[in-house]
């Protein structure tokens, strides 16, 4: 009798251990995965000006041809040139001197990018020193072209401690089959609370967002449309934010049509959009309304990068990673945004295009003002 | 032919989880009878050539994993019925059929596989002990590859990954315990628990010790509930469960698991069995 009494709660642990799915969902909101740096470094910045960047980093992968969004054959990169690239992506964050990253496509324990904690890394090479990490995709074993393990998302990095973070889910796309949506993409924005930068008794929030970049249906539209009520939220509350992230929109007024320039070998222009898999991420006219998104977002915030230079190529923030090598293209288009509902600082806003071999996004920097503290 | 190589892969993949799960005390040290054969639809096909000596391969496997088994029993050693195991498998077609583009695709079909060489040997001894028949075995792995070996060719996967990583790290140790109790004359039991180890793999600078000598890990558990319809049939259900270090750390798993409906379903083995006269 004692060993049944012994051997039933094992029996219990163990399945419960041992019966995870395989790819993880999510409830509409849930807690993310908080950071520290191994070694704290005192913030010494001026703290009425925070300077604050997004920038998606494509796991580490630098301009590699990867197989899903680049016309490429790979899908693993190679370990040691991820190491060197991330660390080129420390060093590039302490030379803007970056109070608070928005990161998009970040890898924690990928097979792709070696099973980096890319989160940690970073903490661990810059002056930041909290972090809050919000997986995008989380499948312990994708069956296809070698992927193997993944687990990528968005992160906050700060130099100030993060708190009240939470993974806010976004809607899944409609235009795929069952089996590829249970283990695609779930999207999320990420939103966390920095008291240290409080304004009296308005609290200060960061929020990041990755939206879809290849969906054929509205996804964009619900995705935006969640983005934007994050954000009144705060705003209802009378709190401050700044938000940004990897949009996958063009600015309002922008050519929405890039097939022509991403399209990989093989590949026709044809016309059609809806079915035709050149189009997915390239074309941006699929449902009514979608050149015009982002206009509640202008409309409402300060954008760090005017709407009347949006559409610069001073500004362009992407470029599919093969553009350069098939047709001497480093940056196309601007997908990667900046808002607050406080001020930017006049003259700070920056597109950094001299990174452009780092990632297949340039990172946006700009300095919030935080006056009256 | 695509559709045909999908069905002999996922048929292997079967294979591994169910493989070994037990035929006729193919876990013990006893051989098979001269002349007796065993074969199971996940099992490999078993002969005994003579009453010491006994050969067994997957002959499904065979032609995308050339393999090949001797178990040759010896003289008792301190009571205990002594066998030792000896394995030769060749496994480069068998990864070479998984490395593709789209699905089904498990390793990088850009990553070359050079050709490799694997050899397993393993001590069984075995007795009876307060009523159940006990088997402890111990032995080596080695694995060869005749040219630099990527470190990204390997399936991140419970029972797969700790089996490929031998070829990574050139060695590997592993030992185990099997318990067979019969509960009616056709009803029967089998618990076991094997443990395997990857001396000073993916290990950090600052491990020391313990940790650098278990490099990666593997815990192996299977319970099985065996009923032998005739001595020709008989029919097996239960779990598996594994506990492993992994390059992301350590993971466990419940084994045959179907990811999509997130539940556990048994593992269901039928086996056939007969002597050729």
């Amino acid at each position: 009798m004692s060993i049944i009494h012994t051997i039933f709660p094992l029996l219990i642990i163990m399945f419960n251990i041992g019966c995870e799915p395989f790819a993880k969902s999510y409830s509409s909101t849930s807690n993310p995965k908080m950071y520290e740096a191994d070694e704290y470094v005192s913030p010494t910045s001026n703290q009425d000006q925070v300077k604050v960047v997004t920038w998606n980093i494509r796991f580490g992968a630098g301009r590699l041809p990867w197989f899903i969004d680049s016309c490429g054959e790979k899908a693993l990169a190679n370990y040691d040139s991820v190491e060197i690239i991330m660390q080129k992506i420390a060093d590039t964050l302490n030379v803007m001197e970056a109070d608070i990253v928005l990161l998009q496509e970040v890898d924690i324990e990928s097979k792709r990018s070696g099973f980096m904690d890319q989160v940690q890394f970073l903490l661990n090479n810059t002056n930041l020193n909290y972090g809050a990490y919000a997986s995008m995709m989380e499948v312990d074993f994708v069956f296809s072209d070698g992927l193997g393990r993944i687990n990528t998302g968005n992160a906050i990095l700060s130099k100030f401690e993060l708190t009240e973070a939470k993974r806010i889910k976004l809607r899944l796309r409609t235009d795929q089959s069952t089996l590829v949506q249970y283990g695609y993409a779930r999207r999320n924005i990420l939103k966390a609370k920095i008291p240290e930068l409080s304004q009296g008794t308005k609290d200060f929030y960061v929020v990041n967002i990755h939206a879809t970049a290849f969906a054929t249906d509205d996804t964009k539209k619900q995705h935006i449309n969640k983005y934007l009520e994050t954000l009144s939220d705060i705003q209802n509350n009378n709190d401050y934010f700044v938000t940004g992230g990897d949009l996958n929109s063009v600015p309002p007024g922008s050519v929405t049509d890039f097939c022509e320039n991403d399209k990989c070998d093989g590949e026709e222009c044809d016309g059609d959009y809806e079915n035709n898999e050149a189009y997915q991420g390239s074309y941006f006219e699929h449902f009514e309304g979608e050149p015009d998104i982002l206009v509640p977002l202008y409309n409402s915030y300060e954008s760090a990068i005017d709407l009347a230079d949006a559409n610069l190529p001073s500004h362009y923030s992407h470029a599919p990673s093969t553009s350069f090598k098939r047709n001497n293209i480093k940056y196309d288009r601007k997908l990667s945004y900046l808002f607050t509902n406080k001020t930017w600082v006049n003259g700070t806003s920056r597109t950094h295009q001299s990174a452009w071999e780092i990632s297949d996004h340039m990172p946006v920097s700009s300095m919030v003002m935080l006056g009256n503290r | 032919m695509q559709k045909i190589r999908r069905v002999i892969f996922i048929f292997l993949l079967f294979s591994i989880y169910f493989g070994n799960a037990q035929n006729w005390r193919s876990h013990s040290s006893s051989i098979l009878s001269k002349k007796r054969f065993e074969v199971g639809i996940f099992q490999p096909f078993r002969y005994g050539y003579s009453e010491t000596l006994e050969y067994s391969t997957y002959p499904l496997w065979f032609f995308v994993m050339p393999n090949l088994t001797l178990k040759k029993s010896h003289e008792n050693f301190s009571g205990y019925n002594m066998a030792t195991k000896w394995s030769l498998f060749y496994p480069r077609p068998l990864l070479n059929m998984v490395s593709k583009k789209g699905i089904g695709g498990f390793i990088d079909p850009t990553i070359k596989i050079p050709p490799m060489l694997g050899f397993s040997f393993s001590l069984i001894l075995t007795r009876p002990m307060l009523g159940m028949d006990m088997s402890f075995k111990t032995g080596i792995d080695i694995g060869l590859a005749s040219d630099e070996l990527d470190h990204r060719v390997n399936i991140e996967l419970p029972l797969l990954y700790h089996r490929l990583s031998v070829f990574h790290n050139n060695y590997g140790f592993h030992t185990g315990f099997d318990i067979e109790k019969s509960i009616t004359e056709k009803l029967s039991t089998l618990v076991d628990l094997d443990f395997s180890i990857l001396p000073g793999m993916d290990i950090k600078d600052t491990d020391s010790g313990i940790t650098k000598l278990l490099g990666e890990y593997s815990f192996e558990h299977k319970a099985l509930l065996i009923y032998e319809k005739s001595e020709t049939f008989r029919f097996l259900t239960g779990y598996k469960f594994v506990f492993g270090e992994y390059p992301f750390g350590s993971e466990s798993r419940v084994l045959p698991f179907l990811p999509l409906v997130d539940s556990w379903i048994p593992m269901i083995e039928l086996q056939w069995g007969r002597s050729l006269k």
